[in-house]
């Protein structure tokens, strides 16, 4: 029993070492891995694969004229190249990006930053109180924003009212929209700041303790020590962001009821996606929109994995 | 721990704890996959009380998904069932906000609901070329029309001339006002026959317009009409096309009825009443402040564009449909109102009338069945859903035992014939009628309306025109 443990091996804790027992290892984890598989194939690779047929289709869930669904080659991925509509919305999703991605990595940081500060009284309620809206229904904290963003008698235009600013419209307002919508993503950044908060607890004090010796300033400590050590959360939480960032919908159609108001300014590449394809029933286009994101974010979280080499700190050393 | 008795291949030795053969496990299994089956099949098939086939009800698409309305249906739905032992009726209500692409989904993947409902006409669109004609049924089932209007029936067809629907709840509108903001401003109630005046003139859209700015009255006290009026500090507002305001086709048919689309089912159009409404409307918002703009209407003082419900609103033209969110936060109704005739434009009046009903889809697999089940619905158990929907009946022989109903909810002694009269005034052809390319034609129609509703120093006869124009290209574009 002892030899076990020691091994690591339960699994195969009765078997020899020979090839009988590694095969039944296999057969079992293969078993107990299969419903995972299942679901794998039958709820992702499959619908993959479906959509990926049907975007060289002209299939509509519903049909008005009653037509059956046709082969049209290349046509649903040509239309995309020449539709206005799918730059419009990946520029909108672009410029929420620049707002949305620092935004959803910097102020989980700084507020992970204040949370380990020394002197932070009261660090458990504050920790809960910045955590708190993650667990606050989604749709419910939506409604609640319109009605602190109203350009006519919401909370915020108000406060900025008492210092004398003009607060604009912020969901009623081209310019403003975007800056309105990454406002709400504040909301939501409670998760980030916990695993920052992990990260900046797990930087040893010896290292703090060996630059401050040398002299270091706070800046040079965060600058130097601590940036680097919590570079793989940094790392996982922008790939997190990236993979939201695309998946960025709920908060556009609840509030827009899917129109992308104010004039298409709130129309993201998502809203489009599901306007063609659930809306007008479109599916063999929709399906094309689906697999251009599809390859949009992979090119981009690649790129990132990509960059890791040159900002990274792994204390260990990664072999593939 | 007795584990000295287990052999390498689990095979000799009997310990308790041996681990299970790949025998047992695929049995095991096997065995819960069968009782998943079983047990699925078992909710979805034949049960329940009334036994032989089992009719899906599909409600969303249109009203009855709100809270309270699923149970009330669900008490329908038993009594049926329990007057009969042929066919079990089952009830699928979905959410409002997801039902068109939860009805899309199942017609695609072959699993059509048999019966749809209620859906007005515009919903009805939505799956266009997906409703049984039900005129071989009725004639089969001997089902008695005689109690409907030819008007009435006609307007349950679809373009192509089928009996798609049969007449069940109608929602006239008219205008409805708040008496104490009247009588706080000491001004006559609007006229409640239709055609009569109004305050010795004639009650058209230009008297409405003049009266809103009266009613509209900013935190100093002072009414639209004053040079001090200060329109950033409104408090009450005149005149609101309550819940119709981001939708140029049903607010503009308040002028006359029309259609987007030309005799010819292909040549796009800006009837001329609506765009005279466009005007009128947008001017109201922008130039005379007596209708709330958008951002207004999502206020909180407006509770998030339920405008007439908190009392800010003078007046408001809408459908009996809005009865069901005529209370105040806690439910209670408000009885602060009661209803008007609409005004003429051109010396015509024209009441917008929307209309709910039930459909039997193509895909259904028991038309016979879901004709027995629709039967029903239009007749022993039309009370209670009319109820339910807050719908006026369209069988005429209904409508007396409907108003009664409503007096016994709203208290304040309402003048119901109004919406009687305003039958009499349909919106021939309907605001929700066919239109090519229908899905993206609406959704750009709505698009200019929510523009409207939003910008100011808009040129709305240039906007007619872009409009019309994009229909035109979405026209052309129909399969």
């Amino acid at each position: 029993m002892l030899d076990v443990l020691q091994s690591g091996n339960l699994a195969g804790a009765a078997a020899p070492a020979g090839g009988d027992g590694r095969k039944s290892e296999r057969r079992n984890g293969l078993l107990f891995v299969s419903p995972w598989l299942l679901g794998l194939l039958l709820f992702y690779i499959g619908p993959m694969i479906a959509t990926l047929v049907m975007s060289f289709t002209d299939y509509h869930y519903v049909s008005e004229s009653g037509a059956g669904t046709r082969f049209v080659g290349l046509d649903n991925w040509s239309r995309l190249f020449n539709d206005p509509m799918v730059a419009h919305s990946a520029f909108v999703t672009l410029k929420f990006a620049l707002l949305f991605v620092p935004l959803s990595v910097l102020l989980p940081l700084a507020l992970a930053y204040l949370m380990t500060a020394r002197g932070l009284w009261a660090r458990g309620f504050f920790r809960a109180a910045f955590f708190l809206p993650a667990i606050v229904p989604g749709v419910s904290a939506l409604f609640v924003w319109q009605g602190f963003l109203n350009g006519d008698d919401g909370w915020l235009n108000r406060m900025l009212g008492v210092i004398g600013i003009s607060g604009p419209n912020w969901l009623g307002d081209t310019t403003w929209v975007l800056p309105g919508y990454a406002l709400i993503a504040t909301w939501g950044v409670g998760n980030t700041m916990l695993i920052f908060t992990s990260a900046l607890n797990g930087v040893p004090r010896e290292l703090y303790e060996a630059a401050t010796i040398d002299g270091a300033g706070p800046w040079y400590l965060f600058r130097h020590v601590t940036l680097p050590m919590i570079s793989p959360m940094t790392f996982y939480n922008l790939v997190l962001t990236l993979v939201a960032l695309g998946q960025y919908f709920v908060v556009p159609f609840v509030l827009t009821k899917g129109t992308g108001d104010p004039g298409g300014s709130g129309m993201f590449y998502t809203m489009y996606f599901y306007r063609e394809t659930f809306r007008f029933y479109d599916a063999g286009y929709g399906s094309a929109l689906a697999w251009m994101m599809f390859a949009a974010i992979m090119a981009a979280t690649g790129l990132l994995f990509w960059s890791q080499r040159f900002w990274v700190h792994y204390a260990y050393e990664v072999k593939s | 721990m007795p584990t000295t008795n287990q052999s390498a291949s689990g095979g000799t030795g009997r310990s308790p704890l041996r681990q299970p053969t790949r025998r047992a496990v695929l049995m095991g299994a096997l065995g819960a996959g069968a009782a998943l089956a079983t047990s699925a099949c078992s909710s979805g098939g034949s049960g329940g009380n009334g036994g032989g086939v089992t009719i899906t009800w599909f409600v969303g698409l249109g009203t009855g998904a709100d809270p309270g309305q699923p149970e009330k249906q669900q008490r329908v739905v038993d009594a049926f069932n329990a007057s009969q032992n042929e066919i079990t009726l089952k009830l699928n209500v979905v959410s409002a906000a997801s039902a068109q692409d939860t009805l899309a989904t199942q017609i695609s993947g072959g699993n059509a609901p048999d019966i749809v409902g209620p859906v007005g006409i515009g919903g009805a669109q939505l799956f266009d070329g997906q409703w049984l004609d039900l005129a071989p049924l009725v004639k089969s089932e001997g089902f008695d029309t005689s109690v409907y209007s030819t008007a009435q029936m006609d307007a349950m067809k679809d373009r192509t001339g089928a009996q798609v629907a049969l007449p069940f709840g109608v929602y006239p509108s008219f205008i409805w006002y708040n008496k104490d903001l009247f009588d706080e401003a000491k001004l006559p109630y609007p006229p409640q026959k239709f055609g009569a005046k109004y305050n010795g003139g004639t009650w058209d859209m230009a008297a409405l317009r003049e009266l809103a700015k009266k009613l509209t009255v900013d935190a100093n006290g002072n009414d639209a009409t004053s040079s001090a009026f200060d329109p950033k500090k409104i408090v009450q507002w005149g005149f609101d096309p309550q819940y119709n305001e981001g939708t140029p086709q049903n607010h503009g048919t308040f002028f006359g009825a029309g259609s987007y689309v030309a005799k010819d089912n292909k040549t796009a159009q800006i009837p001329p009443a609506w765009l005279a409404e466009w005007k009128w409307y947008y001017d109201m918002i922008w130039t005379d402040h007596s209708a709330p703009t958008y951002q207004q209407l999502q206020s909180d003082t407006l509770n998030k564009g339920n405008a007439f419900a908190t009392g800010k609103v003078a007046m408001a033209f809408t459908h009996t449909w809005y009865l069901a969110s005529l209370t105040d936060s806690s439910g209670t109704p408000q009885t602060f109102w009661d209803i008007a005739a609409n005004p003429s434009y051109n010396g015509e009046i024209t009441d917008k009338q929307n209309s709910d009903s039930f459909r039997l889809t193509k895909a259904g697999k028991h038309p016979e069945a879901a004709f027995k089940v629709l039967a029903y619905l239009l007749t022993t158990g039309a009370g209670d859903l009319l109820k339910i929907y807050n719908a006026m009946p369209a069988n005429k022989k209904l409508q007396a035992d409907y108003i009664k109903s409503l007096d016994k909810t709203w208290t304040q002694g309402v003048d119901w014939q109004v919406a009687l009269d305003a039958l009499e005034h349909p919106d021939v052809p309907s605001a929700e009628g066919w239109m090519p390319n229908y899905n993206k034609s609406v959704d750009l129609t709505n698009k200019f309306g929510n523009r409207w509703v939003t910008t100011p120093g808009l040129d709305i006869d240039a906007e007619a025109a872009k409009l019309r124009t994009q229909l035109q290209a979405l026209f052309d574009t129909a399969g």
